[in-house]
């Protein structure tokens, strides 16, 4: 293996020259991992612009000597950060370049030095540091750099060996951290964009130049497994984002803490690094005159910079929407319950939308997200009888191919959903899928919510009772008799396969004991037991 | 001379049938660890599942060494000019490159042309038995390439899973990325479709997809060759010939296992059905 035992200034520019290099042709992939503090989308390409200051700098260097070169890094990712990571970034570089003072070359030893000192300082730039973030991915990573010195391998490229391996992994576990990632299923852009820097540092460290000329940096793959990435769409209306705010302050004697102190009040996200005559600050706020008043009080304001981050975030949705798989048709399902819109978006369900029995969406919710897939052919499984006239509504209000499965029941949904043929047309699998449903019984499970009559039985609150496809046939004292009572009247001598859907407030032993009685009394049945995890049914099953 | 046929051990082309029609099989490798078998020589399917079943190591697979092929070419090549190589596809294996750069090593005047089928299992197995046939009857080389060339948008490899599981952990789903997953038992059904497995639809029970196979091939106008392929259930396997006599002689049928390379791949309970599409009018 090669073995550098000493890297000095110019090593230092070379390697995040080229690690730059190897960030820009990432940068696109991390804008579209970008999901926290805010879905701006723009992370790979701040960092990258960040980082392109920072080599402009050193070039600037009047010594080539590690330390003079680190600082003058140090100093051009102060001045040009962008966004968020790109100010965390110059804070990492602010670290790396004390502990390299003075220094004409550094070993592995040194370096893994800088790298603690270089998370530490990462830290002390932030009022609220988050892990599961860039800053953890630095900490994680500049600890392995430090075990594996202890280990006795102190060159440069075993240390930095290490490090890059353990920025992988901690990338790869940023979702666990945190579950804004976790509920996009991707990995932490700003941790991301640190590994694709190191890994170039790396290569080009190692000799692998052509390597880097031909390939790019990978995202790594969030260790959580995500099937798919569902469009939830909630009535709910967003959060304003406010205006991303970054300017350098010059002046004189500035205190660091009090001006961080005085801007956690004004905003989120809050950044401020720097030393007493230049400082960074980024701040998401509802009011960035306020910021710029306090400011201007204080020094002069350079580079400023106030985006809008509604409208980034409105780009972020657009590219996202022309990244995500193009699917020549979707499918739109309306459904309750955590547990069936899982089962519904493992099955291929694009989108979402959450509803059902005494919780009809209305027709602009199903529009939404209609509106929000990325395809232009949409199927749209109501679910519900009486969402069915609603679903219909929405072909008149858009641009968009609908079809209208008319699914009345979660069963039918499913089995609808199951019928989608990969490779027929749209017309044909609206069909197929119109199809699919007739075959399908189901049974929809309840306790009564006042005494009443219907149909001829007498039905006391709280008793349970239970519709066999929407008619309500069976009245009991037990959830399970109501059941049983109306599989009889199913043939089951067709059947195949029963499905149980419980609902969220039935538990999950109770529903495998319910199945174990079936499948006691119909052997040849394949029975299977679902978290549906919807409302008001107790349990849904489904005869096919 | 005899056009001769190479092909490899994903074609699910049996030994006993190789050696019946002469086609030279190369295999792949199968790996549990560190012990390596090749692909039908020297691991049978049914040791193979027998394996899968008992250990909790997860095969691996290789694609035969370039060396495999060379070997095959020379011995060929002393018996004809001509070698017409017809392998898996090559987003699956990388069988195809090995066959490719064993070329350049031969020396002589012998010609070699390798094919990538774009398919698997008997897909392949069907087009290398219709080259096969045509080489026997006296065609060049150039001749059966163009036909191989017109079959292969022809050969429809339809296979039911079980459980996509092994293919997502052998990283081959391909398209069928988006059948991964189900929060519902459902058995999967997957094609070929310009060298990548691709998905076609999804079943509830073992019943439906018995149908699935056998609307499929009655919904073919036209059958040129049509095999019949399991991997731990004859049964269903056999059940399914008998209810295709209908529409094709049952004795026309190639009946074949999955290769344990494959097997690593799609699991146990797979059942498949290979149509060559015979050319319209």
């Amino acid at each position: 293996m090669k073995q550098i035992k000493s890297i000095g200034g110019q090593d230092l520019k070379e390697m995040f020259a080229a690690a730059t290099n190897w960030l820009e042709k990432s940068a696109q992939d991390i804008d579209a991992l970008n999901v926290f503090p805010v879905p701006d989308g723009d992370c790979g390409t701040n960092m990258l612009l960040t980082m392109r200051s920072s080599i402009e700098e050193a070039s600037r260097a009047p010594d080539q000597n590690i330390s003079q070169v680190a600082r003058a890094m140090a100093k051009g990712t102060l001045m040009g950060a962008r966004g968020n990571s790109g100010v965390i970034l110059s804070q990492i570089w602010r670290g790396l370049a004390q502990s390299l003072n003075e220094k004409e070359t550094i070993d592995g030893h040194e370096l893994a030095q800088a790298l603690l000192q270089a998370s530490e300082m990462a830290y002390k730039g932030l009022s609220n540091p988050v892990e599961g973030t860039i800053l953890t991915v630095m900490r994680e990573a500049a600890s392995a750099a430090q075990k594996q010195v202890a280990r006795g391998n102190g060159n440069v490229i075993s240390v930095l060996e290490a490090t890059v391996d353990a920025a992988n992994e901690s990338v790869a576990n940023t979702p666990n951290l945190l579950p804004v990632l976790r509920e996009a299923g991707v990995v932490d852009a700003g941790g991301q964009g640190l590994f694709t820097l190191l890994e170039g540092a790396l290569l080009y460290l190692r000799g692998d130049v052509e390597l880097m000329q031909f390939r790019k940096s990978r995202v790594i793959a969030s260790s959580i497994p995500v099937t798919a990435r569902p469009l939830q769409l909630s009535a709910e209306e967003e959060e304003a984002f406010g205006y991303c705010t970054e300017f350098l302050l010059k002046g004189e004697n500035l205190d660091l803490d009090k001006l961080r102190k005085k801007l956690q009040s004004k905003g989120q996200s809050l950044i401020v690094v720097g030393d007493e005559s230049t400082v960074r600050v980024h701040i998401h706020t509802l009011d960035p005159g306020n910021v710029v008043h306090y400011i201007t009080s204080l020094g002069t304001m350079h580079k400023v910079s106030i985006r809008n981050m509604d409208e980034q975030h409105e780009d972020f949705l657009t590219m996202q929407k022309g990244r995500m798989p193009a699917v020549d048709m979707a499918i739109v399902a309306v459904v309750a319950g955590d547990g069936l819109a899982d089962v519904f978006t493992s099955l291929g369900a694009s989108a979402i939308v959450p509803g059902g029995q005494t919780m009809n969406p209305s027709t602009k919710d199903i529009l939404q997200a209609v509106e929000a897939v990325p395809s232009d052919k949409i199927i749209i499984l109501p679910n519900n009888k009486n969402i069915v006239p609603t679903a219909q509504q929405v072909e008149s209000l858009t641009d968009k191919s609908i079809e209208v499965v008319p699914t009345e029941s979660v069963p039918q949904g499913a089995a609808a959903l199951l019928a989608f043929d990969y490779e027929a047309d749209f017309e044909t699998n609206a069909k197929l899928m119109t199809e699919a449903k007739s075959g399908i019984k189901t049974i929809e499970i309840t306790r009564a919510t006042r005494s009443t009559k219907l149909n001829g039985l007498a039905i006391k609150k709280k008793q349970a009772i239970g519709l066999l496809d929407g008619n309500l046939l069976a009245v009991n004292d037990e959830l399970d008799d109501v059941l049983s009572e109306l599989l009889a009247r199913i043939d089951l001598d067709k059947a195949e396969v029963i499905t149980i859907y419980y609902g969220d407030d039935t538990d999950e032993a109770e529903a495998e004991r319910v199945s174990t009685g079936i499948r006691q009394q119909h052997p040849n049945l394949q029975v299977e037991v679902v978290s549906g995890g919807q409302p008001h049914y107790n349990y849904i099953v489904s005869i096919e | 001379m005899t056009v001769k046929i190479i092909t490899d051990s994903t074609s699910d082309i049996t030994s006993n049938l190789a050696q019946e029609l002469g086609i030279t099989v190369v295999p792949l490798t199968v790996s549990f660890g560190h012990e390596h078998f090749l692909d039908r020589v020297e691991m049978t399917t049914d040791d193979f599942y027998r394996r899968l079943a008992s250990e909790n190591i997860f095969p691996t697979t290789t694609q035969p060494s370039p060396s495999l092929f060379v070997d095959a070419y020379q011995k060929l090549a002393q018996e004809s000019d001509e070698i017409l190589v017809i392998v898996v596809s090559g987003e699956l294996s990388g069988t195809y490159q090995s066959a490719l750069s064993a070329k350049s090593v031969v020396e002589g005047k012998c010609r070699i042309e390798v094919m990538d089928s774009l398919s698997v299992a008997m897909g392949l197995g069907l087009i290398v038995i219709v080259a096969n046939k045509m080489a026997q009857s006296g065609a060049s080389l150039d001749e059966v390439a163009a036909a191989i060339k017109r079959r292969i948008p022809r050969s429809h490899p339809v296979m039911s899973f079980d459980t996509l599981k092994y293919l997502a952990k052998g990283g081959r789903i391909g398209r069928a990325q988006r059948l991964a997953g189900p929060l519902l038992k459902v058995r999967p059904v997957l094609t070929m479709r310009n060298g990548e497995v691709s998905p076609l639809t999804r079943l509830r029970s073992q019943k439906a997809s018995l149908d699935y196979l056998y609307n499929f091939v009655a919904g073919i106008a036209s059958i040129e060759e049509l095999a019949v392929e399991h991997a731990t259930t004859p049964d269903d396997a056999d059940r399914l010939v008998e209810r295709l006599s209908s529409i094709y002689p049952r004795e026309r049928v190639y009946r074949s296992t999955v290769s344990p390379v494959l097997g690593t791949y799609v699991g146990p309970n797979v059942l498949a059905v290979s149509v060559l599409e015979a050319e319209g009018k």
